[in-house]
């Protein structure tokens, strides 16, 4: 790690943040330790050990700073995570969530609900304003974007774009990764899927995409479980539309059995940004400051990185040639990204109320039983 | 029969009996009351805490009813065919003079088969009779193909045909002490009076067994009502049952009314309400007759 | 009941291929880790981690603690309902069956507020009493199953006479309950230990949630994302269990069983 250039940023973010004269600044990081240390554990939620190389984060972690991490609900949802906070107001035991990791729409109306308490992270100068919070409530954390997951010994033809999956070959093949009311990663997908027949303004894509999946259905090409890696190795689910990171790492868990291919499609690349805060009622306040410090400095960055998911100072490494060339090599070609459309907070919105009002009516059982 | 003393002694004995279902009350109280109040304070709130009926006013909507409606048929369908088979399968195998080892083999697995649900389950079926599924695989070996005469795992009856795998034993476990209690003296003494298996089901064991029978089935609904793990894994993407919509309101990554989500909630607290009435009316009539 | 016995055989031949099928399927896909050959890898593989033995241990001893509280709770509640408070009877039944609707995840958020460390009964500042937290709730979810099964029990007996002639030989109530009724009820209370044990072994949100180290939390660790070792996963807890109920049901259910042919 270069200390001069972290010394350079933390006096950059300091300047900046007494100019708002906010009380959220970098700290000084051996007090930080200190103060973490202190209070000898942080309590996180709803990270799977597979999502994003989570597993190998936590452990560094573990090892580095030696503090104790109690992981709740890996199971959860962002909803999960914001009902955590508030279900654990008043509770200062292991059960309350320090940090939460949530979908982007999320960050905005947690800080809305006084959940959240602000810290910019030392490299906060190198995350890009988009990406953030200009109070520090909440931080991007990392990216990917929607790809197709295929079980290669099943399916011979691999489909490039989304109009191949309405070819006669994908018949009974094709699922999403969630359910479009509940899932994050499937109601991005309908959008994608709009996106990909051209419509731009976000009510419309969700439209389009809503009918490209209506029509998915009608052709049979479309099966209703939730696509996951067991479906996807037996064949029940041979196309699962997952975030990248998730079908790189199901990719890698399979070990060549079965073959799993991930494909960005050719247009309709939709990215999804997760942002990283800390809860205001947090009973571990200093561990969790530290915890966002392991994460955005360049070899937490690198552990996201490694995890498929492309964090969020990534171009900021990129350019100061950190990362190392095999990871580079493992993930799906840069070019496929030069397309990628980060929907802004206002489209998200827009596209998941047509999605969620509209998807029984177009696609769901009340169509036909 | 003993009325006249007992209504002397429930007078005195009133206190007493209310301290037997006081532990009852109490924890139901704390464990589950209180717990569950917040829901009901919550359907009647709005996002900043203010009182309002739109939650109330929501569920109207024709998603939101046909959600309802769609759930209380799968319940209804699996409680209904659950009791048939577990009833079933436990007259077999506790009535007709079989093995020993097939009553314990048959309680244990339905003890763990009862809680057998979630994605595991709907995993194991998509392994069993999905397209690539083992059964039908074998059936295709042997010139049946399922799929092209119309079968389909990923419907209403794919996913009621799963959740049978948990209704049915369950229904076994509870009807096991009420099947156990057909005495064998009423069968014998049916048969030395002349009476067909037929008589004597119909008009004996039938209508001793039906209380206990509407309560098991009540139960199995209840079941079916409530569960989302099976059903979001399976068909997810299909069937919108209330719990999936709880769900996306609660705990998903898209949405986020918690208050819709409560009052969904208390929707589906009515309905288990009004079916357990039901249920109550039934049962009331059948004992009158068994007195 | 000597006529309908091929009936009853086809019956249960029937119930055997439905239940056994779908396990056939999960074994045979779990066999399948290492390409193109059958072998026990993603066995092996779960075994490695270290966590099994003691989440397993941690939720069989839970589960026990849940059966014999849910069974003090449940028993004299149906006896009373049943002998001096029928009138009871439809409150009772409505009150057990919300478990099963109510969503788990708003319990366990009430649980945390109504005993967060700030309150007056703190019971999520300290190990024990976030096990005993979680021991209620497990409780409370097997409630609707134990309840069911303990009323079904006390239908099929007199409960009035045997109290009675009880009563007539001087016997308090504890007597009644504990040395008379529960061991004539003992296979409806062996059928809700069963269903309770199932519960408890499988349970997630609540363990997760309280940050108890419990079964349902390691495998969805361990398993969520992966390909195989979900379905190996699945046997093995359906091993265990089922070999954990054998006991269960040779400790509790041997001799009922033979007075009942």
């Amino acid at each position: 790690m270069n200390m001069g250039k972290s010394v350079k940023f933390a006096l950059l973010g300091a300047t900046a943040a007494l100019a708002f004269a906010a009380p959220a600044q970098a700290a000084d990081m051996n007090a930080l330790v200190a103060a973490a240390k202190a209070e000898g554990q942080i309590t996180v939620i709803a990270l799977p050990h597979d999502w994003c190389g989570y597993g190998a984060l936590i452990d560094s972690f573990k090892a580095k700073y030696g503090l104790k991490i109690n992981e709740l609900n890996p199971d959860g949802g962002s909803g999960d995570e914001i009902e955590a906070i508030k279900a654990n107001k008043t509770n200062k035991g292991p059960q309350a969530p320090d940090v939460i990791d949530v979908g982007l729409s999320f960050g905005p109306t947690a800080k809305a609900a006084g959940l959240l308490q602000p810290y910019k992270v030392s490299t906060w100068s190198t995350i890009p304003d988009a990406a953030k919070d200009a109070d520090g409530y909440w931080t991007g954390d990392y990216y990917g974007v929607l790809s197709f997951v295929v079980n290669s010994d099943i399916v011979t033809k691999p489909p490039a774009d989304w109009s191949d999956l309405a070819k006669p070959e994908f018949k009974s093949s094709v699922a999403l990764a969630g359910a479009p009311r509940t899932s994050n990663q499937a109601t991005m997908a309908v959008y994608a899927a709009g996106l990909a027949s051209g419509a731009t303004d976000a009510a419309k894509a969700a439209s389009a995409g809503l009918d490209f999946f209506a029509d998915l259905n009608k052709k049979g090409n479309f099966v209703p479980a939730i696509g996951k890696a067991a479906s996807l190795a037996q064949g029940t689910t041979p196309v699962v539309i997952f975030w990248d990171y998730n079908g790189l790492s199901a990719r890698d868990a399979a070990k060549g059995n079965p073959k799993v291919d991930v494909i960005v499609p050719k247009s309709g690349v939709v990215a999804g940004v997760y942002v990283q805060a800390i809860s205001a009622y947090a009973p571990h306040p200093n561990a969790a400051k530290l915890w966002l410090e392991h994460l955005y400095s360049d070899e937490g960055q690198i552990g996201w990185l490694k995890g498929y998911c492309h964090p969020i100072r990534f171009n900021d490494l990129v350019g100061s040639k950190k990362v190392p060339a095999e990871i580079l090599a493992k993930l799906p070609p840069a070019e496929s990204y030069a397309k990628a459309k980060f929907p802004t907070l206002d489209e998200q919105a827009a596209a998941k109320d047509v999605i969620a009002k509209q998807w029984d009516a177009v696609v769901g059982a009340t169509v036909a039983k | 029969m003993a009325a006249p003393s007992r209504g002397d002694a429930r007078a005195s004995l009133r206190l007493g009996d209310w301290l037997g279902v006081a532990p009852f009350f109490v924890f139901a109280a704390l464990f589950l009351f209180v717990p569950t109040a917040s829901l009901l304070v919550g359907a009647f709130q709005d996002g900043e805490g203010q009182f309002t009926l739109a939650n109330i006013g929501r569920l109207w909507q024709p998603s939101i009813v046909n959600s309802y409606r769609l759930s209380i048929e799968v319940s209804v369908a699996s409680a209904a065919a659950g009791a048939l088979a577990g009833l079933a399968l436990a007259l077999a195998a506790l009535r007709a003079n079989m093995p020993d080892w097939v009553r314990p083999t048959l309680l244990t697995f339905s003890g763990v088969a009862s809680n057998f649900a979630g994605v595991p389950l709907a995993f194991a079926f998509m392994a069993t009779l999905g397209r690539l599924g083992f059964v039908t695989l074998a059936l295709r070996g042997l010139g049946l193909d399922i799929y092209s005469a119309g079968f389909n795992l990923f419907t209403f009856s794919g996913l009621t045909l799963t959740y049978l795998y948990f209704q049915i034993p369950l229904m076994v476990l509870v009807m096991t002490p009420a099947v156990d209690g057909l005495k064998r003296e009423w069968s014998e003494a049916a048969e030395t009076l002349g009476a067909s298996t037929w008589q004597y089901w119909r008009m004996i064991a039938l209508p001793v067994l039906w209380p206990s029978v509407a309560g098991a089935a009540l139960l199995l609904f209840a079941n079916a009502f409530g569960a989302i793990a099976t059903a979001y894994a399976l068909t997810g993407s299909f069937l919108n049952i209330v719990p999936i919509l709880l769900y996306a309101q609660i705990r998903g990554d898209v949405l986020h009314d918690p208050n819709l989500g409560y009052a969904l909630a208390l929707g589906m607290l009515v309905i288990t309400g009004a079916s357990n009435f039901g249920y109550l009316v039934l049962r009331a009539r059948s004992e009158r007759w068994l007195r | 009941m000597k006529r309908g016995h091929i009936g009853a055989w086809l019956v249960l031949v029937a119930g055997a291929a439905y239940f056994l099928a779908p396990l056939i399927a999960t074994f045979e896909f779990s066999l399948r880790m290492k390409r193109g050959e059958y072998s026990f890898e993603a066995y092996r593989v779960v075994f490695a981690t270290s966590e099994f033995q003691g989440a397993f241990l941690y939720s069989v001893v839970q589960a026990l603690a849940t059966i014999v509280v849910g069974a003090l709770i449940v028993t004299p509640t149906a006896y009373w309902v049943r002998l001096r408070l029928p009138r009871l009877r439809g409150v009772v039944e409505f009150i057990t069956l919300l478990p099963l609707v109510v969503p788990a995840i708003v319990l366990v958020f009430g649980y945390i507020k109504m005993f967060s460390s700030s309150s007056i009964l703190p019971l999520t500042s300290t190990t024990f009493g976030a096990d005993a937290l979680l021991m209620f709730g497990y409780v409370t979810l097997s409630l609707p199953y134990m309840y069911r099964a303990v009323d079904t029990a006390l239908a099929a007996i007199d409960v009035r006479t045997l109290t009675e002639a009880a009563e007539s030989q001087g016997a308090g109530a504890l007597t009644i309950l504990f040395r008379i009724i529960l061991p004539n009820i003992r296979s409806g209370v062996l059928s809700g230990a069963f269903v309770t044990f199932a519960i408890v072994i499988g349970e997630f949100t609540f363990a997760s949630l309280l940050d108890r180290p419990a079964f349902g939390p390691y495998l969805q660790l361990v398993g969520a994302n992966r390909a195989y070792e979900p379905s190996a996963l699945a046997m093995m807890a359906f091993a265990l269990t089922w070999g954990a109920m054998g006991l269960m049901q040779l400790v509790g259910g041997g001799p009922v069983a033979a007075s009942r042919r």
